[in-house]
């Protein structure tokens, strides 16, 4: 079968995935949609749903998802640290507020929009906005990767970080950019054309297909990443992020290699960002600043560098936590023993300590990518030999 | 890699069903009623919505958690992240989301923020069994309810059918209050400032539209004044050149937390005192131990919509809340927005009374609200107009005199 003897971690087939996620995602697709309003669920189930895993916040873990696989190409892939990954969010999320609102309330472009033709403003059809925004993403990556990729490790990450605040704050301060008003400051452009599905627009309470809208982008990245992974890119990739000097002496462009990972991991910013407009119906300034950033490279760190289910988890969990799981968790520790604890306050405290447990008994995250698993104990490795060595020496 | 998949499978069911088995299930009696408030617990404006939470529980209690024939419950929604530090959008669309699927709740207190009201609103408003009431003690942006920016309000009401109600005014009373006041000072030329923020233009435009019309001499350009650079070390350039002009007045509209501190402080060593060239702020200034401690304070003036927690009426309801608040818990309500809150509450609880129990006859009864001032706990009366604002605009006006904010007047704007 095999006519060449590739490494394994090439060879492995990829592709099974798919069953399984379209399992998970049909389950969660028929519990939300159809078990979830009806009547007869027990309201003990009903609540406890509500409380602990609530439509909304299956959705928003699924944004948080699709951005941090992004990031996990850029950081985990190709190993460029990146601060500064919430200013594609926010590009991201402007493209839905200029081409799927009222915003350019003296324009009326309508192209297979979903809201009726004589309505002001810009309105081009969801799917093609996500393409569009992903797309002026990539070219932003692009645009900030050309100069910025000659520096290396430290550097690099600060202009990032310089990236990542120059954007959020154009819009933030984009009431009057030059006299034009691009995204309305503070105030945020709010309510954005509803997604047309062909037979309907989905309305704020159609959450099963919004959800299956997301699972299916969210498929669309894990798809990019592992066939990108498999392949030559990828393989250059991993080549760049385990030994620069080396991967440049074998051949590996480095600047081309490096610029087309930003401009993929900024791709998946865009689709998230118009996913999440879509999703909160509305495009904030406020909420693209540098904490953003931190937290997905968190979600990355914690769930596994480099291994899309890892990162998946991590993004999952930590998006829960954030949003609905500790409250859930302290009303009811709360309820149980009689207490006012006030558990969201506490989330900080968590997730410090949660990344100082890890970085001490479990560098390499939740599901560990097994290249970096090596690569992070090797260190272990080479000690234990000198000391073993030395000891011979001694004997 | 090939049994992750299954695995990420494995722990979710896990989750699930941990979840299912903690959570004991909650009977409800047909006559108990959920209301909620949906405010920020985290973050900067964490202790305010702390004490507007213990304000509402408060008058539960005091009303012995009834309203005509239910039974009321209360429970408290977090529209904040830790990962933000504020307000958090996602969390206001999950937030609105929850308050519609809990088939036992019928009306929200909240939000805190008029931004994440625009998101709450108009989910509320498309509720099929609804729509449910959401009624604020908090938010100032006009564009909530009346005309102000292209679409607004109507497109927060994708049903046509009005269902949020505040109980404080909106800041462009609060502009025309202050430049009625300025008018009556004799002020003839002002300069405006702002704070380049939602709230600090909104206010300065309406003081820069009001003063024209009182016929003041608006001395700064642009529609809200001239935006001060909240990052800027100094502003001796901004005042330099605003001391050429000669203005009699100086109006920042915005928010103290701003650099407030420096700009103020620069006002007076290059403008002068605040006898020579008055200065007036709006309530993003009010409530601020930081502000009232500075020497350059003094003199200033602040206007602040509804009353100030000093001047609601003595002898009546709102004194006795008070009064129980500080024996209930050992300290006074952190501002008159949380006091407010239990106010909107009383709002919420006189539709129910007269509602059979359902969020659609909540929603036709909130519209012929009338609490009388006797019995508000804030001492002004509770009466709505059709745009769901509250009828009393009242606006007061404070001086800042030995380092204390001291009542002048009562503006009722018209």
């Amino acid at each position: 079968m095999a006519k060449t003897t590739a490494p394994s971690n090439v060879a492995k087939s990829n592709r099974k995935w798919i069953t399984g996620y379209s399992i998970i995602g049909v389950l969660l697709f028929i519990t939300y949609q159809f078990l979830l309003p009806w009547e007869g669920l027990p309201l003990g189930i009903y609540d406890a749903i509500y409380q602990w895993m609530p439509p909304s916040a299956i959705n928003e873990s699924l944004v948080y998802i699709i951005m941090a696989l992004g990031l996990n190409i850029v950081v985990g892939y190709a190993g460029l640290l990146d601060l500064g990954y919430v200013a594609f969010w926010a590009i991201g999320g402007y493209c839905a507020g200029w081409f799927m609102s009222e915003f350019f309330y003296f324009l009326n472009i309508n192209f297979l929009g979903s809201v009726p033709a004589e309505a002001p403003g810009i309105h081009i059809n969801f799917w093609m906005v996500l393409l569009i925004g992903g797309f002026i993403c990539a070219l932003f990556g692009i645009l900030i990767g050309a100069p910025t990729l000659r520096l290396k490790s430290d550097y690099l990450a600060l202009v990032t970080l310089g990236f990542g605040e120059i954007i959020p704050q154009v819009f933030f301060n984009g009431e009057n950019f030059f006299g034009y008003n691009i995204s309305n400051g503070t105030k945020g452009i709010v309510m954005v054309d509803p997604i047309p599905v062909g037979v309907k627009n989905l309305g704020p309470f159609d959450f099963g297909w919004k959800l299956l809208i997301f699972l299916f982008l969210t498929a669309v990245m894990v798809f990019i990443s592992l066939r990108l992974r498999r392949g030559r890119l990828g393989r250059a990739w991993l080549a760049i992020r385990e030994d620069e000097l080396a991967a440049s002496m074998m051949g590996v462009p480095l600047m081309r290699t490096k610029l087309s990972a930003y401009a993929v991991g900024a791709f998946a910013g865009g689709l998230g960002g118009v996913a999440f407009a879509t999703h909160v119906n509305g495009v904030y300034a406020e909420r693209f600043n540098f904490t953003i950033s931190i937290f997905l490279l968190a979600m990355v760190v914690l769930g596994g560098m480099g291994n899309v289910w890892g990162v998946i988890l991590g993004a999952f969990i930590l998006s829960w936590v954030n949003g609905n799981g500790l409250t859930a968790f302290g009303q009811l520790y709360n309820d149980r023993f009689g207490t006012d604890i006030d558990f969201a306050s506490f989330t900080f405290l968590l997730f410090g300590l949660v990344l100082i447990l890890m970085m001490l008994f479990k560098r390499e995250g939740l599901l560990p990518e097994s290249r970096l698993k090596l690569m992070l104990h090797e260190g272990e490795l080479d000690d234990e030999d000198a000391s073993s060595s030395k000891k011979k020496v001694g004997k | 890699m090939k049994k992750n998949p299954a695995k990420v499978a494995i722990v979710a069911l896990a989750a699930a069903a941990v979840s299912l088995t903690l959570v004991t299930s909650s009977s409800s009696a047909a006559t108990t009623l959920w209301i909620s408030s949906d405010l920020p617990k985290q973050g900067g404006s964490a202790d305010q919505s702390a004490s507007t939470n213990k304000a509402i529980k408060l008058l539960l209690k005091q009303r012995n958690n009834k309203a005509g024939k239910f039974i009321i419950k209360f429970r408290e929604y977090d529209n904040s992240t830790a990962a933000k530090g504020s307000w958090d959008d996602a969390q206001c669309a999950k937030n609105a989301q929850a308050h519609v699927a809990a088939r036992d709740e019928v009306a929200v207190m909240g939000t805190y923020n008029s931004g994440c009201a625009k998101i709450i609103v108009p989910i509320l408003n498309q509720d099929p069994k609804g729509p449910m009431i959401m009624v604020s003690n908090a938010n100032t942006n006009p564009g909530l309810t009346k005309p102000w920016n292209p679409g607004e309000p109507e497109k927060y009401y994708p049903t046509g059918k009005r269902n949020y109600y505040r109980v404080v005014t909106t800041d462009d009373n609060q502009g025309a209050a202050a430049a009625e006041f300025a008018a009556s000072l004799g002020v003839k030329k002002v300069y405006v400032l702002n704070d380049r923020q939602t709230y600090g233009q909104g206010v300065a435009q309406s003081f820069t539209t009001n003063a024209k019309k009182q016929g003041l001499t608006v001395l700064s350009d642009g529609v809200a004044g001239e935006g001060w650079d909240d990052k800027a070390t100094n502003y001796e350039a901004l005042f330099t050149k605003i001391k050429a002009l000669n203005p009699d007045m100086l109006y920042i509209g915005g928010i103290f937390d701003l650099n407030g501190g420096q700009l103020v402080k620069d006002k007076v060593k290059y403008l002068g005192s605040n006898t020579a060239v008055k200065m007036m702020m709006p309530d993003g200034f009010t409530g601020y131990p930081d502000f009232l401690a500075l020497s350059e304070a003094e003199g200033a003036y602040l206007s602040f919509t509804g009353l100030d927690i000093s001047q609601f009426p003595k002898g009546g309801v709102a004194e006795d809340f008070q009064d129980a608040y500080l024996l209930t818990y050992g300290e006074a309500p952190t501002s008159s927005f949380s006091v407010y809150g239990a106010a909107a509450v009383q709002a919420i609880l006189d539709a129910i009374s007269r509602s059979n129990g359902t969020r659609k006859d909540i929603f036709e009864k909130m519209k012929t609200v009338n609490i009388p001032a006797t019995k508000s706990v804030v001492g002004t009366a509770i009466k709505f107009d059709k745009n769901g604002d509250i009828l009393s605009r009242d606006i007061t006006v404070m001086i800042v005199k030995d380092k204390t904010e001291t009542f002048i007047k009562k503006i009722t704007v018209k």
